[in-house]
């Protein structure tokens, strides 16, 4: 390495680690904010061992339901020659219910007990504690605060103001074992994903040569991967980043899942619960899904069109590196216990208060960084697409997948940069104390809905729009037909592209929208129907007259049709604003929008890795595991997604971290049939998670001893075909280009009466002699 | 009931070809499009039907949105004349709620009451209104604990002024199925008190007591930040 590289990468490495440690994180007594396990932050940030709490009264072991009078106290505080120390307590209970026993205590659950105004002047405190019906490991965590004793002031007054924290456990009749935190549940279950990617890694290395399999051959083997440039090899990167980081979004889901089983349940806290669905969102959006198209982007386009590499591949190695660190700051604020809590939308002012979480900074850091990876991408993908596609290979010549990332990085390169100035505007409201959001200094909160909808509501198409390049590949393929309407495709996806952009204010019915508006977003979200439909229709139509061979491939893309249409007629509900009143921050929403992202986006990547792994790998993944990960997989998902229709008009809504089912004791916000479909859907989910399993397994059985693939093994039209199986490097001869040629150039074409009048109507004279010459 | 057409529409159509076309091997088909490696195909289309499949679902968004249009005005009707809800009620005027041909509900006047929302519970206030129009109070719900009341008359119309002294929270009425935001901040012209947004609750023989929740994300005890909505006659 010269001097010159030397100095670029020591200021690349400085300016990284300016960008990881110049936000200021702020760590908590005990890492976690609120009054349970930091105290009230009104009575001073450290505590002091001057002050000592006790519990009395609570048994070792107690007995089921029962209840016990226990005595809070303290001794000690500030020391004052004249006044004895008086104060104030908080006691939280993990299990069973705290009830006061006098007017100087009061109850904000049945958790948590504290002191009333008139107990705020004593030493110790009365209440009862009764028991749980069940065998739990109970948990108490009282916090009393000591002054000096004379608050109006006299005698040194109460100026001295203490604290400190007592924790104390009772065990159940019988021993249970301690439940883990989720935190450490999940962050065991990154590390053992992390490890099994390693081992698997190793695994594919040494299958590669296994006589080489030393140190010597790995190093050499390893940085050739660290340092590609290649578009197939930065593509597989993509893809097995995308793939961990939908297992880590997986992961999260399960455990939101569990929480939500049953009614009232305890598993995740609150504030644990905010930060595994704000990256859960975080993650499955930015860090699985758009690397997967990327990935298959990286592999694919350059291939469909004929070119040997992409335009600006140094380029393209910088927007992959650029992914894995904005993940890491994106899960910093994680290992603090002060994870990103603002959901993935990040809603202003509550992303720039002080209640939002420390790691918040960091999340907004992170995908800054992701943001710029996307830019570098879309100026990759649009000019290579431009640029280098074979000759006799026109725009509308392209094969379907291409033009889709080409109308996908066209919507993202324009509303991007809208989500990076958001983003840019909270970093810097919440580092250095700018007040784009302050709403104390002139800020405006709803700039940040208008900047992150424009953004976001196209986003939602950016990682749709590729998986309808997909579909259409695989159901000509699989059908033995061109795909059905061809421009019209390609029409479609353009329409979808413009129409997103002026659609994003449906987000935003509730927020003081003005009728007249709300009329026109209502209007043009409901357009978005039309260029869909023509989509759906097409596909439908090219089955006609087909010989549609079954294969995995072909069960997802059916798949698709099913949950696809079932998530655009969902979607249908929220331009109608009076359904969308209610049906708004519901599990409506999360039914729809799962069903449009999973069984749309994710589903199409299923057909897409079916489809193009034998082209990727040059091994054939064995299709009896692909037709059960279909069946187990559609099946669990359905039962997985279709009941939260349900629950969202019930009145379940989203982002809660537990909900209550009315019973003849209590009033609930729910009817009490809510409670089985959660832990139905909780099953279900645990199975779609676990079928995914055998994809992984299929992938990792098939690259040991699967079958050798041909160039063509599903019969389609387009470049990728011609290679060999896996392409060589460079893909193709930059010296000797394939040719595409035209079926059509030689056919009569007689057009119908409608096709005279629109060729009449949209095709130029001049244009028309042209072609006929 | 058009999304039921639509679904049977599409997925009969998805069924019959799923099998009908389905194929064991593709040795004996013909290949009509000429499909080879290398060549793009020929193009298989036909004008009449593509346009009537962007004409057909055009027409049925545009009446999809016209039938969205009566209730869109009705749940934010204008104050006044053109309004549903008509002048804010005198001193001693009663609302006199009834349905109109749409089965929306129309009013002769409405009250004005006042929802401040804040990080994490809600505060209402009627103002001026005698208790048998509008009360507050606070109340236990066993799994909530103890939650802010806010009790309502039968009969009556009310328009909430609503806003909030932190960060954006939205009460979501779960029996009447309404939700609006309270923002912080947001000011619409100079104004002493800045109520920027407003949500109509009229209350029909229909309504029935109900809790009220937070539906914009706000915090930490987001899922907790309860209400109860008591009608009364």
């Amino acid at each position: 390495m010269n001097k010159k590289s030397m100095r670029t990468l020591l200021v690349l490495s400085a300016i990284a680690m300016a960008l990881i440690i110049s936000p200021a994180a702020v760590s908590y007594p005990t890492g976690i904010q609120g009054v349970k396990d930091s105290g009230c932050n009104c009575h001073g940030a450290t505590t002091s061992s001057e002050v000592v709490p006790s519990i009395t009264g609570l048994p070792d072991q107690y007995n089921y339901s029962e209840s016990y009078e226990i005595v809070v106290s303290f001794v000690g505080g500030p020391a004052s020659p004249t006044n004895s120390n008086q104060g104030g307590f908080n006691l939280w209970v993990s299990d069973g219910e705290l009830l006061p026993s006098d007017a100087t205590v009061q109850s904000y659950n049945p958790n948590e007990v504290s002191h009333t105004e008139a107990g705020n002047d004593q030493t110790s405190w009365t209440l009862t504690w009764t028991s749980p019906s069940s065998d739990r490991n109970v948990e108490f965590i009282l916090h009393t605060n000591s002054v000096n004793g004379n608050a109006d002031g006299a005698n040194g007054g109460s100026s001295g103001d203490m604290w400190n924290k007592l924790t104390a456990k009772v065990s159940p009749p019988v021993l249970v074992l301690e439940e883990a935190d989720p935190f450490v549940v999940l962050s065991t279950l990154i590390l053992v994903s992390a490890i099994l990617l390693a081992f698997t890694l190793a695994y594919v290395f040494y299958r590669t040569n296994p006589e080489s399999f030393t140190w010597d051959y790995f190093a050499p083997w390893i940085a050739g991967w660290l340092t590609t440039t290649d578009h197939k090899k930065v593509g597989t990167l993509y893809f097995v980043a995308g793939l961990f980081f939908l297992g880590v979004g997986g992961i999260m889901a399960m455990m939101i899942r569990i929480q939500l089983a049953v009614p009232g349940n305890d598993f995740l806290t609150q504030d644990q619960y905010n930060q595994f669905f704000t990256l859960h969102g975080t993650t499955m959006i930015f860090l699985a899904a758009m690397p997967l198209i990327n990935g298959f982007a990286n592999w694919m386009v350059p291939l469909q069109i004929g070119a040997p590499d992409l335009a600006l591949p140094r380029l393209n190695a910088m927007s992959f590196w650029l992914q894995p660190v904005g993940a890491l700051l994106i899960f910093t604020g994680v290992f603090s216990g002060q994870g990103a809590d603002t959901g993935w939308t990040g809603y202003a002012p509550y992303v720039v208060s002080e209640t939002a979480h420390m790691g918040t900074t960091m999340w907004v850091a992170g995908q800054i960084m992701l943001v710029a990876s996307s830019t570098l991408t879309g100026i990759n993908f649009l000019t290579t697409i431009a640029v280098m596609r074979a000759p006799g290979m026109g725009w509308l010549q392209m094969p379907l997948f291409t033009w889709s990332i080409l109308v996908a990085n066209l919507m993202l390169f324009l509303s991007i940069p809208a989500f990076g100035i958001g983003l840019i505007q909270v970093y810097l409201d919440r580092v250095i104390g700018t007040a784009f959001y302050d709403v104390s200094a002139g800020g405006d909160p709803l700039l940040w809905s208008h900047l992150f909808w424009y953004f976001g509501h196209p986003e939602v198409y950016v990682v749709i729009v590729p998986a309808f390049g997909v579909i259409s590949e695989v159901i000509a393929t699989s059908a033995r037909r061109s795909i059905f309407g061809y421009r019209s495709m390609v029409y479609a996806m353009a329409g979808i592209g413009v129409v997103s952009f002026i659609v994003y204010g449906h987000h935003m019915f509730t927020s003081g929208m003005s009728p007249t508006l709300r009329f026109v977003t209502m209007l043009t979200t409901m357009l978005v129907a039309v260029p869909t439909g023509i989509k759906i229709f097409n596909w439908l139509k090219t089955m006609h007259g087909g010989s549609l061979v079954y294969r995995t491939h072909t069960l997802w893309t059916l798949g698709f049709l099913v949950t696809f249409t079932l998530g655009g007629i969902s979607g249908m509900f929220f331009p109608s604003i009076a359904m969308d009143l209610h049906l708004h921050e519901s599990y409506f929403v999360v039914a729809h929008f799962h069903y449009v992202l999973v069984g749309g986006t994710v589903f199409g990547f299923y057909a897409a890795i079916y489809y193009w792994f034998p082209k990727m790998s040059g091994r054939m993944l064995d299709e009896k595991l692909g037709v059960l990960h279909f069946l187990v997989g559609f099946i669990s998902y359905n039962a997985l997604f279709w009941p939260m229709h349900r629950l969202g008009v019930w009145g379940m809504a989203r982002r809660h971290h537990t909900y209550f089912v009315t019973t003849e004791e209590a009033m609930g916000a729910l009817p009490i049939e809510a409670a089985g479909w959660n832990m139905f859907i909780s099953v279900s989910a645990f199975i779609f998670f676990f079928s995914n399993l055998i994809m992984v397994a299929n992938m990792i059985k098939t690259l040991i001893r699967g079958e050798k693939a041909p160039p063509d093994p599903w019969g389609g039209w387009s470049f990728e075909w011609m290679t060999e199986s896996p392409p060589p490097t460079p893909s193709f001869d930059p010296h000797n280009l394939p040719v595409l040629t035209d079926a059509n150039e030689h056919i009569a074409n007689e057009p119908g009466t409608l096709s005279k009048l629109f060729n009449r109507l949209m095709v130029s004279e001049e244009d028309t002699e042209e072609v006929t010459h | 009931m058009i999304s039921f057409f639509v679904s049977v529409f599409t997925f009969t159509w998805l069924y019959h070809h799923s099998f009908w076309y389905r194929s064991e091997d593709a040795d004996g088909y013909k290949n009509p499009d000429e499909i080879a490696v290398g060549v793009f195909p020929k193009h298989n289309d036909d004008m009449r039907l593509e346009v009537a499949w962007t004409i057909a679902p055009f027409i049925l968004i545009v009446w999809l949105t016209y039938v969205s249009w009566v209730p869109l005005d009705a749940v934010w009707s204008e104050t006044g004349e053109d309004g549903y809800h008509g002048e804010e009620c005198e001193e001693g005027q009663s609302s006199n709620n009834r349905l109109d041909d749409y089965g929306i509900v129309t009013s002769e006047c409405y009250h004005v009451i006042e929802i401040t929302a804040k990080q994490w519970v809600w505060a209402f206030d009627c103002l001026d209104l005698p208790t048998e129009i509008c009360d507050t109070g606070s109340d236990n719900i066993e799994v909530y604990g103890t939650v802010p009341l806010l009790s309502l008359k039968t009969g009556e119309t009310y328009l909430a002024n609503m806003r909030s002294e932190d960060v954006t929270h939205a009460p979501w009425f779960l029996g009447m199925g309404v939700k609006e935001d309270t923002l912080y901040g947001a000011q619409i012209g100079p104004s002493e008190y800045n109520w920027p947004t407003t949500v109509w609750l009229p209350i029909s023989s229909v309504v029935d007591d109900q809790i009220i929740l937070c539906t914009e994300y706000c915090g930490d005890a987001h899922s907790v930040m309860a209400g109860k909505l008591v009608v009364h006659q």
